[in-house]
């Protein structure tokens, strides 16, 4: 069933500001060369004892070039390179142009993840050079229990300089309404 | 190489406390702002009851338990996951997964994460293959 946000709401505001985009390439960037710190860290971090991630002869003996990522760390990493200034962060602390469209920040909305679909294509290994592109693919408006919502969903895909995909991952967040709009 | 998994099957289950240590940490190693997972006072502005569990750091968690129970030799080649409701740190989570088909040297397993009340808040379904592959 089809649901429209009350008019003049904060998530009606983001739907007529990010619906025309749906379809568009939001961004193609490299993001740069994966470095085995980076692996190690994050595979720490998530408590994962393989020692691929950390030792690249256990790597290599396990069939890798190098050590390799666990497999959702492409699509856990929010930004690349140095990051966003504090003062160019949303009130919530997100970055304005991160690779999920979230709305200017004056909206104030809510987010959180809702779910994701991820083709590991090929393992993730240190010294590759990684590029990014993020696809809008849906801005959909929900009645839920807890109140009107919008769901987001990217495509990401993640290739190799060479062009070889690494992963192709379609992500969901959902947005809500800030608490004092949201009944 | 023969699967010894067969359709039924469970994998040893993943227990795990996520505490707020671990929310900075997997904030800062994938260069993470979100405040609700860091700021109590501001997650609770939110309507949150205090920090929240990242949703990836939820699926890696799930993954773990695949990867771990598996064993070497096993790849995961697809995933997919939604979340039900949100769980905040400290939090006792138990992570399980179970074979739901298997067709020559693949499987597809159901993954569930059982929050500290018993609901489940994380259900999903992975894909392994067996070989590791090559970097590309």
């Amino acid at each position: 069933m089809s649901f429209t946000p009350e008019p003049g709401t904060p998530l009606a505001k983001y739907c007529s500001q990010t619906q025309p985009r749906i379809g568009d390439v939001l961004s193609r960037r490299s993001l740069g060369t994966l470095d085995a710190v980076t692996i190690g860290r994050y595979a720490m971090t998530i408590g994962a004892a393989d020692p691929s991630h950390y030792d690249p002869a256990a790597a290599r003996s396990a069939g890798y070039a190098d050590v390799v990522a666990p497999p959702n760390m492409l699509a856990a990493v929010v930004e690349w390179g140095v990051g966003t200034p504090e003062a160019q962060l949303q009130p919530d602390g997100t970055p304005h142009d991160g690779d999920m469209p979230l709305g200017d920040g004056d909206l104030g909305l809510r987010v959180m993840g809702a779910g994701e679909e991820m083709e590991l294509v090929n393992p993730v290994t240190a010294g590759t050079r990684v590029v990014l592109e993020t696809t809008l693919e849906a801005v959909t408006p929900k009645q839920t229990r807890s109140g009107p919502c919008v769901f987001v969903t990217t495509i990401n895909t993640f290739t190799s300089a060479q062009g070889a995909v690494l992963n192709r991952n379609q992500r969901t967040v959902v947005l809500r309404n800030p608490l004092q709009e949201s009944s | 190489m023969t699967i010894n998994y067969q359709v039924g099957d469970t994998l040893p289950p993943l227990k795990h406390t996520a505490t707020s240590f671990q929310l900075f940490r997997y904030s800062a190693v994938t260069w993470n702002p979100h405040r609700i997972h860091f700021d109590e006072r501001y997650a609770r502005e939110e309507g949150h009851d205090g920090v929240a569990l990242h949703s990836h750091l939820r699926a890696a968690l799930a993954l773990r338990c695949v990867a771990e129970g598996l064993g070497p030799g096993w790849r995961v080649t697809k995933v997919a996951y939604r979340l039900r409701k949100p769980v905040y740190a400290p939090a006792d989570l138990a992570y399980t997964a179970r074979v739901t088909a298997t067709e020559g040297d693949t499987m597809t397993l159901e993954l569930i994460e059982q929050q500290p009340s018993g609901e489940v808040g994380f259900e999903g379904t992975v894909s392994v293959g067996k070989t590791p592959g090559a970097t590309p």
